[in-house]
């Protein structure tokens, strides 16, 4: 009975996490990255996680792509196990790594010619992209050509263009400076309004995360794990510009930030 | 004459930072530094010409006048295009042959960890062999035709060459490799659209540093025994205490090799037009 009713919720969650724990061997201990971690996630659900620095989120986002694989627990993608790496999980981490050797325009169809593409159809897709996040007329142009915000955004359509169903962040504005940061936020989410993807964005960023989000996932400090899980109500399209004065981000930014101050702190103790 | 470094250490093409100077000299200043470039030509040959048989004597050290004559006298005669026909074919073999079997080779045992290992010392021990030493084996075993310059030269390209490819696809950036296999490349696509095209940096610095050395190669092997190229030329000049004729060839062996440089230069920055600029400035400053 219990058994089916997993079963169940497996099915209709697009990832799942079941106790999940990471613990990383150092020389002479063990350090807990992740522990008891359970988490389910649906398709079209824009997750946004947030936790004080050395927390864990990147090692949570390691083991739903598939690059880590976890000490105990299951994760599952479509209900079936992640072993490895897989395409339709895509990744973009908070440093560019553009090719250098390529230019715009090929790093962004680079995941199209690795399946065989048409050359031709991969500069229609890469110039439509780029259009999209106002970098037409650099296809041309070489990364280091670029500036950092124009790489990022790069970096955010070559995992948009080849498609995957659930998309990780991992900081991604992180080394941005905020005008740079607010106007990717904004290109984001009018992507996203269009694609509706499954995205999981991790942010150290706590207006980032309410006002990007649909669901604010809040992890510990280490050893990691959830504390809270709020759904943001907010409408969309959302004004990532304005969005600060809302009042129902200014409740759920008070209430979090409680917790979120609390995690911090002991962070810092220890 | 061993004036090869270590390369099993190749100087990193990454990590070359803009030289302070390049950096002062930019822009309108260059305009003084070409006159101070070439004031000091014409001091340097000034004093040399001015000099000659007041403070040095002209039987040892000639004269750019002498020099100059001898230089033009050696431009209408075939025996010279001959000469610089045959030091041509033996360079370029070489360099072929030596660059070829470097890449090749280096490209195989980046991929092959287990033999590279087993193999590294053996290589290292080749390396240290000082090439001239072996010189005159060579002309036993090849005989003394074109084949004894060609390899001499080889061996020389071949390691540059080697470690270059080396270090090349071995200090690929782990995360553009792990930003592939998530964007789905096979391990072979990972080689040849990651690693290759990440390594092609160094194999083509590499391919630069090396040119002078094929030229060197085939010089000794011509001063060995050989009865054409531009080293046998050299040889029987000096041999015959024609210093003006020597000092001919030398020079004209120098522009030879500044040419090719030159060209060589405009091809990689054409290459390497990807990596940030001052990196291929710096480069350039080198030479």
């Amino acid at each position: 009975m219990n058994n089916d009713l997993n079963a169940q919720t497996r099915s209709n969650a697009l990832l799942s996490m079941e106790g999940v724990a990471k613990q990383f061997s150092g020389r002479d201990r063990q350090v807990v990255a992740l522990q008891n971690t359970d988490l389910e996630i649906f398709a079209g659900e824009f997750i946004t996680v947030v936790g004080p620095s050395g927390c864990g989120k990147s090692t949570l986002l390691n083991l739903i792509a598939g690059l880590m694989a976890p000490s105990e627990g299951t994760v599952r993608f479509k209900g079936k196990p992640v072993v490895g790496v897989d395409r339709s999980i895509g990744y973009i981490t908070q440093q560019d790594n553009l090719f250098p050797w390529l230019t715009l325009r090929d790093n962004v169809a680079f995941p199209l010619e690795l399946v065989g593409v048409p050359e031709k159809e991969r500069h229609d897709r890469a110039h439509s992209w780029l259009e999209r996040v106002g970098l037409a007329g650099f296809e041309k142009a070489y990364p280091h050509e670029l500036s950092g915000g124009m790489r990022q955004r790069g970096n955010i359509v070559r995992t948009l263009i080849y498609e995957p169903s659930i998309i990780l962040m991992d900081e991604p504005f992180g080394p941005l400076d905020a005008q740079t940061r607010i106007s990717l936020q904004e290109t984001l989410l009018s992507i996203w309004e269009s694609t509706r993807s499954t995205v999981v964005f991790i942010t150290h960023d706590l207006t980032e995360a309410i006002a990007l989000g649909d669901r604010v996932i809040l992890m510990s400090a280490r050893p990691g794990r959830i504390v809270r899980d709020d759904k943001v109500e907010i409408s969309r399209p959302r004004d990532v510009f304005f969005i600060q004065s809302d009042p129902q981000f200014r409740r759920l930014y008070d209430e979090i930030w409680q917790d979120l101050a609390a995690q911090v702190h002991e962070h810092a103790n220890h | 004459m061993q004036t090869i470094k270590n390369p099993a250490m190749p100087s990193s093409p990454k990590k070359t930072s803009k030289p302070l100077a390049s950096r002062i000299f930019d822009g309108e200043n260059m305009r003084s530094v070409q006159l101070g470039r070439i004031l000091l030509t014409l001091f340097f040959i000034g004093t040399w010409q001015l000099g000659a048989g007041r403070i040095f004597e002209t039987f040892y050290f000639s004269k750019p006048s002498a020099i100059i004559a001898h230089l033009w006298k050696e431009l209408f005669d075939t025996g010279f295009y001959y000469d610089l026909w045959i030091t041509s074919v033996e360079m370029f073999l070489g360099y072929a042959f030596g660059a070829i079997a470097g890449i090749v080779l280096g490209v195989a045992l980046s991929r092959w960890e287990y033999v590279s290992r087993v193999v590294d010392p053996f290589l290292l021990a080749l390396n240290s062999i000082p090439r001239i030493a072996v010189a005159p084996l060579l002309i036993v075993w090849f005989g003394i035709d074109m084949s004894s310059k060609v390899f001499l030269a080889a061996t020389l390209v071949f390691f540059i060459m080697f470690f270059n490819t080396l270090s090349g696809v071995r200090s690929v950036n782990r995360a553009y490799c792990d930003i592939a296999r998530i964007q789905g490349a096979s391990e072979r696509q990972i080689f040849t659209k990651v690693m290759l095209p990440s390594a092609s940096s160094w194999i083509i610095t590499g391919l630069k540093m090396s040119l002078p050395f094929a030229l060197v190669g085939v010089i000794i092997g011509e001063f060995m025994v050989s009865s054409h190229g531009l080293g046998y030329r050299l040889n029987y000049y000096s041999t015959s205490y024609n210093t003006t004729g020597a000092l001919a060839i030398i020079i004209f062996m120098m522009i030879l090799m500044m040419a090719l440089t030159t060209v060589v230069d405009k091809i990689e920055a054409r290459l390497l037009r990807w990596r940030p600029s001052h990196l291929n400035a710096a480069e350039n400053f080198k030479v």
